[in-house]
């Protein structure tokens, strides 16, 4: 068991720079997720801690050891790939002895590793099987269990889920979070979709091309972040955001959008004064967009008239594609509304939950003043 | 064999009207399609088995001749030509041929067997060690490299013939099979290296990355992993440079000279004597050349699995 340290990390190749100066604090037994988009360095960062890749700048430490220059075999970690990459001329046992065959373990405690890691995934009649012969949520928890038996320090996930079907993923999330909680060892767990890092991290990392933008909790992350790209990324469907300017007068502070304007609540105004009479990028989450005949209770609101473009009936919720005076976004209401397309609609947006970035760094300006209140 | 279509119902005209929509020019025109698809469907493979027909004929003539007439007597070929069944069923041909007094076949099938072995395996060998360099390690100039070596099959071995005559004599080597296993491996490689290289290549990445992290070295990935999932390619080249080297003539007649070298593909050309030729030796001796080719073939047909890497990944 040990932390992960990535100190001022960087990763060139060739002329082109896909991890840049990434500096990040793995606790022992934290489960943390590097999530973004395609090509956001998640993937090579992951590969350069398991020694796959060759670090360009910085250095990387497990527990206290720098392990730059060490093989991926004595770094004490084991990966799960996104292809699984199980080798298909061995039989399950084999694939998940391997490991442990190579590094000389007596037979006996291969035996009863493999024994029990594979009852515990539920794979222990396939002991026998080669590869082929497995579905692909099989073969998922052979590439698991691969790694389970070795015991590691440290257990890196790629991808593991994206070649499930939706209601696998589903189970295979819940499965390899409690795999976390019982196991009790560090996971470093790749993937691209907000939903997973959201449900499994312990923290999460968001990256986008080859920067850091936020590590943070999933609560913080979804609640707090810290600049436009985090509030776009995480959350489904994504932030909506209007370019505003934010203007104050007789010591009410105001975010003109041009086809609307939103006053600011007083408790929020301060960490925003000094940006008044700049240009701003204003952010609001489709569910602080509310029907304006249901209301939840204690919300600072603001009521506007909308057109109704497309509405998405979820059941337990409703997705709403809106439009005001050339603005388009969308609103997730409560499931009873009678909004209709083509017809008019009363919403209300929740003041109290509103984000605003600088439009040139698109940095929030509420961050720092949220993080020491969570503090 | 042809596949047969599954028997379709002959619908009344009001039950066509009623699966096939109520537009009979649709109907019609959608029945007329399918019949000449038929008719066009029949004729093709008609034709197709008729030019395989051909072929398989072209092919199974010589040995069909071969196999008669070893089983004839030198009267015999010489009164009744080569295409009739034989009256007799003579096996003294083969016991001729066999004997060291004579055809000293036995001899030379050992030599070829002491050449095509060591060759064989020394080019596949030599091919799958660049043939993984090549497609698994990426390295300056290793495009060039690739077809340097590759460019080798584009080679006719003729113009070397001389070269390599007067390099062999120079190193004291002509006249034994160590020639000619040398000149077989270098012809060899350039065909393995390119089949195992592209067989390589395609073995995913993340086998060898697995391994790595798994605690394996080069030497355990390369035998351990790399090496049994490329069976189907080394038996495909087993079988390949086993028939090519087996049944050069060339090489074997110009590199050597005392009947202790001698393979048998010059054996049987020594069978001509200066004004006869033994039409029946020469068929059997024929026949027992091919029958270690044959085996080969046999054997390593089983490893010839298709998809062997299918289920390392997602699928």
């Amino acid at each position: 068991m040990a932390g992960v340290t990535f100190n001022h990390v960087s990763k060139d190749f060739g002329d082109l720079r896909v991890v840049s100066d990434l500096n990040i604090e793995v606790q022992d037994k934290e489960f943390l997720v590097f999530v973004g988009p395609s090509g956001c360095g998640k993937s090579t960062s992951l590969r350069m801690l398991a020694g796959l890749e060759e670090i360009t700048e910085g250095e990387i430490l497990i527990g206290d050891r720098v392990v730059n220059n060490v093989a991926p075999k004595d770094r004490d970690v084991a990966m799960v790939f996104q292809s699984y990459a199980l080798y298909p001329h061995m039989t399950v046992y084999d694939n998940m002895a391997f490991g442990l065959k190579l590094r000389k373990t007596p037979k006996k405690v291969i035996d009863e590793r493999v024994t029990e890691a594979a009852n515990e995934l539920g794979i222990g009649h396939l002991l026998d099987r080669r590869p082929r012969q497995l579905s692909g949520g099989q073969r998922q928890r052979v590439a698991v269990g691969r790694a389970i038996v070795r015991e590691p320090a440290v257990f890196l996930m790629d991808e593991p889920l994206s070649n499930l079907d939706a209601k696998l993923r589903v189970e295979a999330r819940s499965f390899i979070s409690r795999l976390h909680q019982r196991l009790e060892t560090t996971f470093i767990y790749v993937t691209h979709d907000q939903v997973e890092a959201m449900t499994m991290g312990t923290r999460i990392c968001v990256l986008n091309e080859g920067e850091l933008q936020q590590i943070d909790s999933p609560f913080n992350l979804y609640h707090n972040p810290h600049n436009i790209f985090v509030a776009g990324f995480i959350g489904s469907p994504s932030m909506n955001f209007f370019d505003a300017t934010l203007t104050e007068s007789n010591g009410s502070m105001v975010v003109d959008v041009g086809a609307f304007s939103l006053d600011v609540p007083e408790s929020k105004a301060d960490s925003f004064r000094s940006h008044v009479g700049m240009d701003v990028i204003c952010g609001i989450r489709p569910e602080d967009i509310h029907d304006t005949n249901y209301l939840p209770q204690g919300i600072i609101p603001a009521n506007l008239t909308t057109n109704v473009e497309v509405v998405e009936q979820m059941g337990n919720e409703v997705i709403i594609y809106l439009e005001n005076g050339g603005k388009n976004f969308i609103a997730r209401t409560d499931p009873r509304t009678g909004a209709s397309v083509g017809n008019e609609m009363g919403v209300t947006f929740n003041l109290d939950n509103i984000h605003i970035f600088d439009a040139t760094t698109e940095e929030s300006l509420s961050y720092e003043s949220k993080r020491k209140e969570v503090a | 064999m042809t596949e047969r279509e599954p028997p379709t119902p002959n619908p009344s005209p009001k039950m066509r009207e009623g699966l096939q929509g109520p537009n009979p020019v649709f109907a019609k025109s959608k029945r007329g399609e399918s019949d000449q698809g038929n008719w066009a469907r029949r004729l093709g493979e008609a034709l197709r088995y008729g030019a395989l027909t051909i072929v398989l004929i072209l092919f199974m003539v010589p040995v069909y001749g071969a196999i008669v007439t070893a089983f004839k007597t030198q009267a015999e070929v010489s009164a009744g030509g080569y295409w009739t069944i034989p009256r007799s069923f003579a096996s003294e041909n083969f016991a001729r041929v066999m004997d060291p007094d004579a055809g000293n076949l036995g001899l030379y099938l050992g030599n070829s067997l002491l050449l095509t072995i060591p060759a064989s395996l020394l080019s596949i060998g030599l091919g799958t060690l660049a043939g993984y360099g090549l497609g698994k390690y990426r390295f300056r100039g290793d495009g060039l490299l690739f077809v340097f070596i590759v460019a080798g099959m584009f080679l006719p071995p003729q113009i070397a013939l001389i070269p390599v005559f007067r390099l062999m004599n120079d190193i004291g080597l002509y006249d034994t099979l160590w020639a000619v296993i040398i000149i077989h491996t270098a012809f060899g490689i350039p065909i393995c290296t390119l089949v195992m290289r592209n067989f390589f290549q395609v073995v995913p990445n993340a086998l060898r990355e697995a391994a790595l992290i798994d605690g394996a070295n080069e030497y355990s990935i390369f035998l351990r992993i790399m090496l049994p999932l490329t069976l189907p390619a080394l038996a495909v080249l087993a079988t390949l440079q086993f028939t090519w080297i087996w049944n050069d003539f060339l090489w074997p007649f110009i590199l050597t000279q005392r009947a202790e070298s001698r393979t048998i593909m010059v054996g049987i050309l020594n069978l001509t004597g200066q004004y006869t030729v033994d039409w029946g030796g020469q068929a059997a001796a024929s026949l027992i050349g091919s029958l270690p080719t044959l085996f080969i073939f046999i054997f390593f047909q089983r490893y010839f699995i298709k998809g062997l890497t299918l289920g390392a990944v997602k699928g």
